[in-house]
């Protein structure tokens, strides 16, 4: 049974192997690719269902007792993620064909796009340090290649820089884990948590933590290291913008939660009073960059680093409902992200543009678009009942029951201001008379639009079925609020 | 020993940075490879060195050297070659698509 | 209940189906039976025995989000003005918009507006009233956008949108701080906890953030400026949103949340401060306009700030007179609104300056507008409900109480001369809507259109609220016994006596006296106003609010842009080095101040050997060269230097395995390097300024010092043996080999080299796909 841990990351694998045979028939390539990730899907959902039903599931990879090989941990918080990762993957897969031109498909997209499933899913899984991050690695390399299909001028450019950044904080990474194996003698996530709980936390641990918050936050895209993410992130083709979108950044995110709620957890008034802090320049400088750009991508690419503002807020709260908050905002900001994405791709193809200043009055020609973007807005920036209320709302209270005004004022004012940078949109590039002389001949085909109206149907699902969803991330938060149970569970002691 | 070698490790990343905050694409790939090796260094040196014989099984041997950050560096050996074989490509598309391998000059139009 | 609530929202959705037809049937004509509908339902619980109804529908009960709909005198109130005027809004609507334009929409939002308005006077719970006080936003937002196609209906749309989503995000933050301090969701409980939360200490900064979303949404001094700009909506949409109801929003939250901040001295100091200055603001700016409707907004401004103070004030005379003016405002306000749709729809226009004579052309408008006019401007006349009501407020501010606090006794004092200042304003600008329109020269050149009477059933909606005011004049406790008392005891949370509204109260009734001073003064500033017209033009002149805020938007954009560019330049360079500082500063920080250095030892340390050393300064040497050389190939060369050197540590370290895969990845990275040496160009030498060199060295030493540091304190500590000990155990017996490393590698550890593999492959693909690109660009 417990074998089942180890699908979500070896199917998408497969699959990425099978379309690079397929890659000289873009349409059994295309077909295949449909059918993997429903496969993928419908398993992630599964497993999903087992770990509600009977609990976490630990797979000890190769039969190594824990600490000593490498962990699988399939628990509530892994799962759903590897779950909304599967949904976003659905989405994208079926976007794709419609997005991309023959030659990018046929420069193995498909592979590629598996493969950065595979690390994604194989990062929120495992429970050993540094098999996060050869996982890592994986979704990185992917992310690479992803990003250079195509391979014009600004692609190359942007992607170098990318691979720079990245590179720094892989070798970061190691580096980290390296001393941390110096002190604590394991890699194994929870015999670390162990090991450091039985030392509190000793200086110099907390600085091997803050050394990985760095790596992490800049995967994430935190205040002050977010500066590599905008533009490479809207260079590539929109779906793959929105796999990236909805995705890496929260895998860094996800690292941090996961880091910090299990292993350094002894000297918050130092790391997560930080956290709080860095939430607050997030949000700040977040929507800023998001308010001083024409270019609707690059909007939606900014209004990455406030929502990741406002998870790390959570953990750095560090109560129930704000660690829920945290959650069930990742959660969102995933399925939001990418549906703005995609949608902005469709809305810039139209248009010939992604230059705001050159739009006008488009809802006469794309009502369905316009409509769609107007309420993602109101999804994003957390208007009810849509799901990032819920979320935001979970954070203020346990913010506000922590007695976190300031940023309780930066978290509202900052809601407000992604909603005018979104909004800014419609009113400026939907709004407006008919432009007569002007002839828009592009047709939206129903495949741009069924996935994204899939990915919002969901986000209004979060919010109104809130009731379906909350109790089980409110269980979440309280299992994370306990490092014990996961340390046991891996460990059995 | 073990300073010493922390030392050249600490040596190695401060090259590296400083190859890293260069303009030419070169002297930045040079950099990245400077930090795997001083990354590779750490790992290895917090396994203790030389604190018995290789970690091959003879019988007449009874300490070994830590075998794990071995491990660990012969992966990170591979994928960091991984890495740099696909940024030497990427390096030398980019300088032959942009014109230039000034970093500095690949900034772009600011903010569009 | 929740039928009645939600029926427009879900009716809605039918409307696109339903203006399929609108070929041959305007879509009002199915849509006022919505609004009528429901105005019958609720009218059956007006009466002198109403007490209060209270039903209960799940949503999120994990969340304590429920559909708690809590109908009491002040909801009833409320949903008789949403449903009641939305019944004749409509009606109105049918007329008032060509069956031309885009009915559907226009219909859709009215709806989710009116679901949205019944939802915030009904809901007990705090956060489904948050929900639908921003639908209420958002639907006002999409209906001054109406004609999207105008510059100003866009400009309009986005400021109200800004203005009332962040007074309505302010007004949340409250929402969430009150129910973490009582404990629950509901209003209800919340006011009978008001000890607990005065004891919170977190009184004053709820009271800013509920104040801050009722003041935005009801347009309350400073943030008025969007109701002037909303007026750019349909005219319906006016008389409807921006003067009946949703700006009465804020009204209503205050009144609702009252009693768990009226015993507080700055409940009274801000509330009655911010009503009393908008009253004179608005009622001054309103003389000034020369379109109708703006003239209408400012006064609706005006009057809302006067409602305001009375809630402020808390009194149980100011109360009533508050709740009794809300009525009052919807009848006179409404039909006011409609009349200058109809003249704007039978002249062409809406400006004064244009219009004149108009008696003669529209003999029935003229008589709706002077009832109207007069009852707003409060003529003593025993038909005109304004007057009642206006004279309650002016005995209302007579009777203000002694304070502790200076400033509030100061407040109390000047209160009753304010309130007479402002409403002679607003005798004038009542004045001048009607003369100005209705009598004096006839200016019909300047008409785009020529001038007739509005058909009747434009008249119908106007017809029944000028009735309204003239029966509520009559008998004004008609309603005071049935709806009004209901209502002033639910905003005061108790039962006190209400004494049967009269006309007569006598000269020296002081209240009397004000409204003498006022129609006196009133009638000298009318007939002089050309002489006046200078001032008007000079107060407030560039000191507008609206400059400030276009000048707040605009700002916003531009310092945006400013901050971002500054740093957001796609210099690698500047990235790296910011990311770098952070790193260096924070992880030295840390470290100092947990005490990471303290137990550093020089125990357990590995004896020097000479040869050794002698490894190690030929690969310092060759990597610090590689920041001097200025050769390519020599570069190449000796960083393949270092990178030998290190296999031969790893070596001398006891691990000939990574020896190995160095060597070999060495050799290949090498021929790599080789590779891209024809391509890349020649080095340069680095010409960078002195600072650059200074910052880059910095940084690298900064780093480099960092991770020896931490390296060696953490080499230092001895808590833990590591885990390794059980491969040597198992490499073999378990394992089946003897390599260890080997055993981890394929075995332990599998899911790594498996994983590895996948990396190189993907690398592989990710290069062979590069070339393969260029190859196709070549090729075209």
């Amino acid at each position: 049974m417990s074998n089942l841990a180890v699908l979500p990351i070896i199917i998408p694998m497969l699959a990425g192997i099978i379309v690079a045979f397929t890659n000289k028939n873009v349409k059994i390539t295309r077909f295949l690719s449909k059918l993997f990730s429903i496969i993928s899907l419908l398993v992630a959902a599964y497993v999903t269902y087992e770990v509600f039903s009977n609990g976490s599931i630990i797979l000890e990879t190769g039969d190594w007792a824990a600490p000593y090989g490498i962990i699988l941990v399939a628990d509530q918080l892994s799962i759903l993620l590897i779950l909304t990762t599967n949904i976003i993957a659905a989405t994208a897969a079926f976007y794709a064909p419609h997005s991309l031109n023959i030659k990018q498909e046929t420069h193995y997209y498909y592979t590629f796009f598996f493969l950065l499933i595979t690390g994604v899913s194989g990062a929120f899984l495992t429970g050993d340090l540094f098999n996060l991050f050869v996982f890592f690695e994986v979704l990185l390399m992917a992310s690479y290649a992803l990003i250079v299909l195509g391979g014009d001028k600004i692609q190359l450019r942007e992607s170098v820089k990318y691979v720079l950044i990245n590179l720094f904080s892989s070798m970061l990474f190691v580096t980290a884990v390296a001393l941390l194996y110096g002190v604590v003698g394991t890699v194994n996530m929870a015999h670390i948590a162990e090991r450091v709980a039985e030392v509190e936390q000793k200086g110099i641990l907390t600085t091997i933590g803050v050394l990985l918050f760095f790596v992490f936050g800049t995967k994430a895209a935190l205040f002050p290291l977010y500066y590599w993410l905008p533009r490479p992130y809207i260079v590539p083709n929109p779906v793959v913008s929105a796999l990236f979108g909805a995705l890496l950044t929260k895998v860094g995110i996800y690292s941090i939660l996961r880091v910090f709620s299990l292993i350094f957890v002894y000297r918050m008034e130092i790391t997560h009073e930080a956290f709080i802090w860095i939430a607050g320049l997030s949000m700040i400088f977040g929507v800023i960059g998001a308010l001083s750009t024409n270019n609707i991508k690059l909007i939606i690419a900014y209004n990455i680093i406030p929502a990741i503002g406002f998870i790390i807020m959570g953990i750095g709260i560090f109560n129930q409902d704000a660690l829920s908050g945290s959650i069930y905002y990742l959660i969102h900001d995933m399925i939001i992200k990418s549906a703005l994405f995609l949608l902005v791709g469709v809305i810039a193809y139209v248009a010939g543009t992604s230059d705001l200043r050159r739009m006008k009055g488009l809802i006469h020609h794309y009502p369905v678009l316009g409509w769609l973007l107007f309420i993602s807005a109101f999804v994003l920036a957390g208007i009810p009942p849509f799901s990032g209320f819920i979320g935001k709302l979970l954070l203020l209270r346990g913010a506000l029951s922590a007695d976190e005004i300031a940023i309780t004022i930066i978290a509202l004012l900052s809601s407000l201001l992604i909603l005018y940078s979104v909004m800014k949109i419609f009113i400026r590039g939907f709004w407006g008379e008919k432009e007569e002389n002007k002839t828009y001949t592009k047709k939206v085909s129903a495949g741009l639009i069924i996935p994204i109206v899939c990915l919002l149907t969901i986000s209004v699902f979060l919010g109104i079925g809130a009731q379906f969803v909350y109790p089980a991330i409110d269980g979440i938060a309280e299992y994370l609020l306990d490092p014990q149970i996961y340390i046991d569970s891996v460990l059995k002691e | 020993m073990e300073y010493i070698i922390l030392l050249l490790a600490g040596v190695l990343f401060a090259t590296a940075i400083y190859n890293l905050l260069q303009k030419q694409l070169l002297r930045i790939i040079i950099g990245t490879v400077l930090l795997s090796h001083g990354a590779h260094l750490v790992l290895l040196t917090m396994g203790k060195l030389k604190r018995g014989q290789p970690p091959i099984l003879d019988e007449n041997v009874t300490s070994y050297t830590d075998p794990l950050p071995q491990a660990l560096i012969l992966t990170s050996i591979v994928i960091s070659f991984g890495i740099t074989s696909l940024l030497l490509v990427l390096s030398y598309r980019t300088a032959k698509e942009n014109n230039t391998d000034n970093m500095e000059e690949m900034r772009g139009e600011s903010n569009e | 209940m929740i039928f009645a609530v939600l029926l427009p929202l879900v009716l809605a959705l039918f409307i696109p189906v339903i203006s399929k037809f609108k070929e041959k049937v305007h879509t009002g004509i199915f849509v006022v039976f919505i609004p009528l509908g429901i105005f019958l339902y609720f009218v059956s619980f007006v009466g002198n025995g109403f007490s209060p109804v209270h039903h209960t529908y799940n949503w999120i009960p994990s969340l304590n989000i429920n559909f708690d709909f809590y109908l009491d005198g002040l909801s009833l109130l409320f949903v008789l003005l949403i449903s009641g005027i939305g019944t004749l809004v409509v009606f109105y609507s049918i007329y008032y918009l060509h069956i031309s334009e885009k009915l559907g929409h226009f219909y859709v939002y009215l709806l989710m507006f009116m679901s949205a308005m019944l939802g915030v006077v009904l809901s007990d719970n705090v956060f489904v009233l948050y929900t639908f006080w921003e639908l209420t936003s958002i639907s006002s937002f999409l209906l001054i956008g109406y004609w999207h196609h105008r510059e100003r209906s866009r400009y309009g749309a986005q400021k109200s949108m800004l203005i009332t989503i962040f007074g309505g995000l302010s007004m949340l933050g409250g929402l969430v701080l009150l129910s973490v301090i009582t404990g629950t969701t509901s209003i209800r409980s919340m006011i009978d906890q008001v000890d607990v939360i005065a004891d919170s200490g977190y009184l004053p900064l709820v009271l800013v953030f509920i104040l801050l979303g009722a003041f935005t949404k009801s347009a309350q001094f400073p943030f008025h400026i969007w109701l002037p700009d909303a007026m750019e909506a349909p005219t319906p949409v006016s008389a409807y949103l921006h003067s009946a109801t949703m700006v009465k929003a804020g009204i209503y939250l205050v009144a609702r949340f009252s009693p768990i901040f009226v015993d507080y001295e700055w409940f009274f100091i801000t509330v009655s401060l911010v009503g009393i200055v908008t009253l004179v603001w608005a009622s001054y700016m309103a003389v000034r306009q020369t379109d109708l409707k703006g003239i209408l907004a400012f006064s609706t401004i005006s009057q809302l700030g006067m409602i305001m103070a009375m809630l402020g004030f808390g009194t149980e005379a100011a109360v009533f007179a508050a709740v009794f003016h809300i009525l009052n405002h919807a009848t006179f306000k409404g039909s006011l609104f409609m009349i200058a749709g109809i003249i704007d729809h039978e002249t062409g226009t809406r400006d004064i300056r244009k219009l004149g004579g108009l008696l003669t052309f529209m003999p029935m408008s003229a008589t709706l507008a002077l009832f109207g006019t007069f009852s707003m401007a409060g003529v003593p006349l025993p038909f005109l409900n304004g007057f009642y009501s206006k004279e309650l407020f002016f005995e209302a501010t007579t009777g203000l109480s002694e304070n502790a606090n200076s400033f509030a006794s100061f407040l109390s004092e000047a209160i009753p001369y304010l309130a007479v200042f402002g409403s002679i304003f607003t005798f004038v600008y009542s004045m001048y809507f009607f003369f100005g329109v209705f009598t004096g020269p006839k200016k019909l050149e300047l008409l785009p259109k020529k001038p007739h009477e509005a058909p009747i059933g434009m008249l119908i909606s106007p017809i029944v609220l000028i009735l309204g005011v003239v029966i509520i004049g009559l008998f004004p406790n008609l309603v005071n016994g049935s709806l009004l008392t209901h209502a002033a005891h639910a905003i005061r949370n108790s039962a006190f006596e209400i004494k049967p509204i009269i006309f007569w109260h006598g000269f020296d009734s002081l209240a009397f006296q004000m409204s003498l001073v006022v129609v006196g003064v009133g009638i000298i500033l009318f007939l002089t106003r050309k002489k006046w017209s200078n001032i008007y033009k000079a107060i407030p002149g560039k000191l507008s609010l609206n400059k400030l805020y276009d000048k707040i938007i605009g700002k916003t954009d531009d310092y945006s842009a400013r901050i971002t560019n500054s740093y957001m330049t796609g210099s690698l360079r500047l990235y790296m080095s910011i990311i770098l500082a952070a790193i260096i500063f924070l992880t030295f920080t840390v470290m100092s101040t947990t005490g990471g250095f303290n137990n550093i030892t020089f125990d357990d340390l590995e004896e020097v050997a000479i040869v050794d050393i002698a490894i190690v300064l030929i690969m310092v040497l060759a990597a610090i060269s590689t920041v001097f050389i200025n050769n390519k190939l020599a570069l190449i060369i000796i960083t393949g230097i270092v990178g030998f050197g290190i296999s031969i540590l790893f070596v001398i370290f006891r691990a000939p395995d990574l020896a190995l895969t160095q060597l070999v990845v060495e050799t290949i990275s090498m021929a790599l390097f080789l590779l891209a040496y024809y391509h890349l160009p020649e080095l340069r030498k680095r010409n960078e300024t002195i600072g650059t060199s200074f910052t880059n060295l910095f940084l690298a030493i900064g780093t480099g010092a960092l991770i020896t540091m931490v390296g060696i304190a953490a080499h230092s500590s001895d808590w833990f043996d590591t885990i390794s000990d059980y491969f040597v155990e198992t490499s073999y017996t378990l394992g089946g080999g003897n390599n260890i490393v080997n055993v981890i590698l394929v075995d332990m550890r599998g899911l790594d080299t498996l994983f590895e593999i996948a990396v190189l492959g993907i690398a592989a693909l990710a290069i062979y796909s590069l070339i393969k690109v260029r190859k196709d660009k070549e090729a075209e």
